[in-house]
């Protein structure tokens, strides 16, 4: 039970073969979706669709459930790392406490339906804004620290 | 034997939050130049001292033309507002 660190899907090891997942900015809707420590995310996690049905997404004024859009880039490669970077991701003007975490899922996968997920993203510790903004930073985009790489 | 084995990895994020407000243009402008220019920990000194005095110079300028963007987007706002029959409103948004 709960948040252990940051996962990549094993299915979305298996999707990327397979070509269910498109990161290039105009073809697919990635969507980024909160989760408290009552949520079992880990490497197992299938979909967004599973995940919600076992519970722990986070509620709150304004947080819309699903998560919100994330907007990705072209991946593209430095050296013999291949990766894709993110722009950040704000929840605006949100009342909501105890996000332990996040899943990026993808909403609209090129073939096979339903909303198979990408990694988890551990937050380390609860977070919580009152009336505010939640935003979650992406990391550098460089081949030693993007959100998504291959090496 | 050199094996070059492929291995797929997920980075780190962290969380900025505020309570009561929205970000301010410096916080907003700090995570704009985080994102523009990374220094890694093995640049020269020289080139760090360089590169860091670099940053703080765009994130000034960054900070300024987005309190800019929001003085002359909130000028759209009260014309919209004024526009819409609500004058005590819309001067109340002029004046923040």
């Amino acid at each position: 039970m709960g948040f252990s660190g940051n996962y990549m899907c094993t299915s979305f090891k298996t999707e990327i073969m397979i070509g269910v997942h498109n990161f290039t900015t105009a073809s697919n809707v990635f969507k980024l979706a909160l989760f408290t420590d009552s949520a079992t995310l880990d490497a197992t996690t299938v979909s967004y669709t599973a995940s919600a049905a076992a519970g722990g997404e986070v509620t709150g004024t304004n947080y819309t459930t699903t998560g919100e859009f994330m907007t990705s880039v072209t991946p593209t490669a430095i050296g013999t790392t291949a990766l894709v970077d993110f722009s950040d991701v704000t929840f605006f003007n949100v009342t909501i406490t105890g996000v332990r975490g996040a899943l990026l899922y993808n909403n609209a996968p090129v073939s096979g339906g339903g909303t198979p997920a990408v990694c988890v993203l551990d937050f380390g510790v609860d977070k919580a804004a009152n009336q505010g903004d939640f935003t979650v930073v992406m990391p550098t985009a460089d081949a030693s620290n993007a959100l998504i790489r291959i090496a | 034997m050199n094996l070059n084995l492929p291995e797929i990895k997920v980075g780190s994020v962290s969380v900025s939050t505020t309570n009561n407000r929205g970000f301010t243009p410096e916080e907003v402008a700090q995570r704009c130049t985080d994102k523009l220019l990374n220094i890694a920990d093995s640049t020269p000194p020289a080139i760090r001292d360089q590169a860091i005095a670099y940053k703080k110079s765009m994130e000034a300028v960054i900070a300024l033309y987005m309190k800019e963007a929001i003085k002359t987007d909130r000028t759209t706002v009260y014309n919209a507002i004024k526009d819409a029959g609500q004058p005590k409103l819309a001067e109340y948004i002029r004046k923040m």
